[in-house]
């Protein structure tokens, strides 16, 4: 039975729900048909996604299932806390697999995305600049729209556009970005006012010398310099600091990965350290992160009180929990959303935990084999970014919840409860899915695409 | 009652799970073997044979492809040449032998039939193979290339 069962993952998506579903139907009294309901949902419709998935060919089959168990395991945790939480997840999870659908069709149909290199750049801006104005400080952070008592958070959105922009930029050798003629000017304008002469006699030699200086890829460095920064500011504006720190880590490593200037990389680096060192000076939240970070215990019944819950709660858990239900994860603030990691592994034991971690790493290496084999370099860049960005949130929320690193709010992808987050996951990874090359490409491995990754 | 059942499901749920990450580690341990069998093809001093199939398909192990340079008999168990532990292939199923550079493909009375090019061959029969025939057997297919080719670059092997 166990060889049919692991020869066909699928099988055991729906063995883990119909598992942690008939525990929570017995739950609650009166018995909870809803969450046979749920059950059937939830494995019918992974099911039937698995089977288009692969029946269709529609790229890597191995991603949705991941993902679907991921799913799985946080849907049933978020309904055994708060059953009505639970069913609005559903709904959510309802309007990411439409997204993932729509983002697949759209990236493996339109061949324009590598083009708008400015537009995800403005898109960033502008979804910022709108939740500055119009957020709502929830939690702590000004980073919520909220339409009709709705609400969502846009630098998810912006997320997927940062990593679209890194893309555009590293396309080309660095230099690809500036394609639209309207900037060109502008650029041409402002050398102008730096030296009139440029324009005039191209060919001096003190002019010759400030021309190679500002060539197109500086001009094109000081641009996604410029873009990174003053959004990692909008967004500290909006105290989105596990936001903040996830763009940056992201930002470095496409650049480690893809830039060609070391010297560059360094000076990128070397901006980041004032940033997290003013911060932590003299941003009072940040110092207080940090504080509980070092200790705790230094008050207990306040600020410490979330992240002592959350090492109790895993604590207690055990190796191998303490069975769905019968634990106390509740006790946990925001146990729904950032400290979904603790309550699964009270209940469920650190094995679980560390499976957890498992499927993100599986997640995280088959982005990261969809990346190696494009051969366009965009696409490269776009599926690392993701993968990337999927590896960096899990690192940064699990880190945080077991105290080893600071704590900064950000959402486990497809585990956590959150709308915005699971919908902006979904499109992600309806996006890894699109960029993941037609068999065609994989059953004649092509030379060019060896030679590129030396 | 509740707790007891709990209890027990926790250990079933944890199972689950590992099953599943142990079905899927197996799933890229398979496709790994892949990427690094792509350099094992025709050296292009000998015919060979090239899996028409994506591995990542196929519950089993096979190579991307088997140089034919003496004979080989295919089946499902290991004193075959060439061991694949596809359910549809018979124990002995096929045997290909090379006579004066050419290559005959003769089916073992295997249950399922061995279908060159779609069509099944007869029993006794040793048919010769052409560049570019189509071989199936069982769930895999293989396409016979006879051409001399030049090497396969080497920077292929570094993928």
């Amino acid at each position: 039975m166990f060889k049919v069962l692991y020869k066909h993952p699928v099988n055991l998506v729906m063995a883990a729900n119909i598992a942690a579903y008939a525990v929570l139907f017995l739950f609650r009294q009166p018995f909870d048909r809803n969450a046979l309901l749920i059950c059937l949902l939830v494995s019918g419709v992974v099911c039937i996604i698995y089977y288009v998935v692969t029946g269709l060919k529609l790229g890597d089959e191995y991603l949705f299932l991941i993902v679907s168990m991921l799913f799985t395991l946080g849907l049933a945790m978020i309904y055994r806390l708060d059953p009505q939480l639970g069913q609005r997840q559903l709904i959510w999870f309802a309007v990411g697999l439409t997204l993932f659908f729509t983002s697949y069709l759209l990236f493996s149909k339109i061949k324009i995305w590598s083009r708008l290199g400015l537009f995800y750049a403005a898109g960033t801006f502008l979804l910022n600049i709108i939740t500055l104005v119009f957020g709502r400080k929830i939690n702590g952070s000004t980073s919520w729209i909220v339409i009709q008592g709705h609400s969502f958070q846009l630098s998810e959105i912006s997320k997927i556009l940062f990593i679209l922009f890194l893309a555009c930029f590293f396309k080309d050798g660095e230099s690809g970005m500036i394609e639209i003629p309207g900037l060109k000017l502008i650029m041409g304008h402002l050398r102008k006012d730096g030296n009139e002469k440029t324009q005039i006699r191209p060919k001096a030699s003190g002019v010759r010398g400030l021309r190679a200086f500002i060539t197109r890829e500086t001009q094109n460095r000081a641009l996604l310099m410029a873009v990174t920064f003053i959004n990692a500011f909008l967004m500290i504006l909006q105290r989105e600091w596990g936001t903040v720190a996830l763009f940056f880590i992201l930002y470095i490593t496409i650049l480690y990965v893809f830039g060609k200037s070391r010297l560059f990389l360094l000076c990128n680096m070397a901006c980041t350290v004032p940033v997290a060192l003013f911060g932590y000076f003299f941003i009072n939240h940040i110092k207080v992160r940090v504080d509980i970070w070092l200790n705790p215990w230094s008050d207990p019944s306040g600020k410490g009180y979330q992240m002592l819950q959350s090492l109790f709660a895993i604590g207690s858990g055990g190796f191998l929990g303490t069975g769905l239900g019968s634990g106390r994860p509740d006790l946990i603030p925001a146990v729904n959303t950032d400290f979904i990691f603790p309550a699964i592994c009270e209940e469920l034991g650190i094995m679980c935990g560390i499976a957890v971690i498992l499927l993100y790493f599986i997640l995280f290496y088959r982005g990261v084999k969809i990346a190696l084999n494009q051969s366009e370099r965009f696409y490269r860049a776009l599926s690392l970014g993701i993968s990337v960005m999927f590896g960096i949130q899990t690192f940064i929320i699990i880190g945080g919840v077991i105290k080893l690193i600071p704590l900064t709010g950000i959402t486990l992808p497809f585990v956590s409860y959150g709308g915005s987050s699971l919908v902006s996951s979904f499109i992600s990874l309806g996006i890894l899915q699109a960029v993941h090359p037609s068999p065609r490409v994989i059953s004649s491995p092509g030379i060019e695409e060896a030679a590129e990754n030396g | 009652m509740f707790d007891t059942i709990s209890y027990i499901f926790k250990y079933i749920f944890i199972l689950i799970m590992y099953l599943f990450i142990f079905g899927v580690m197996r799933l890229i341990y398979l496709d790994i073997k892949s990427m690094r069998g792509r350099n094992t093809g025709g050296d292009g001093s000998h015919p060979y044979l090239k899996l028409l199939n994506r591995r990542e398909h196929l519950n089993f192990k096979v190579e991307e492809s088997y140089t034919l340079d003496k004979d080989l008999s295919i089946g499902r168990v290991a004193d075959n040449n060439i061991t694949i532990a596809d359910p549809f292939l018979s124990k002995r199923h096929a045997k290909l032998s090379v006579r004066k550079g050419n290559v005959y493909l003769e089916d073992q009375n295997s249950k399922n039939g061995t279908f060159l090019n779609g069509k099944r061959l007869e029993r006794g029969i040793e048919a010769p193979l052409q560049d570019g025939d189509k071989i199936r057997l069982g769930n895999i297919e293989f396409l016979f290339i006879k051409a001399q080719s030049e090497p396969q670059s080497k920077v292929q092997n570094e993928v």
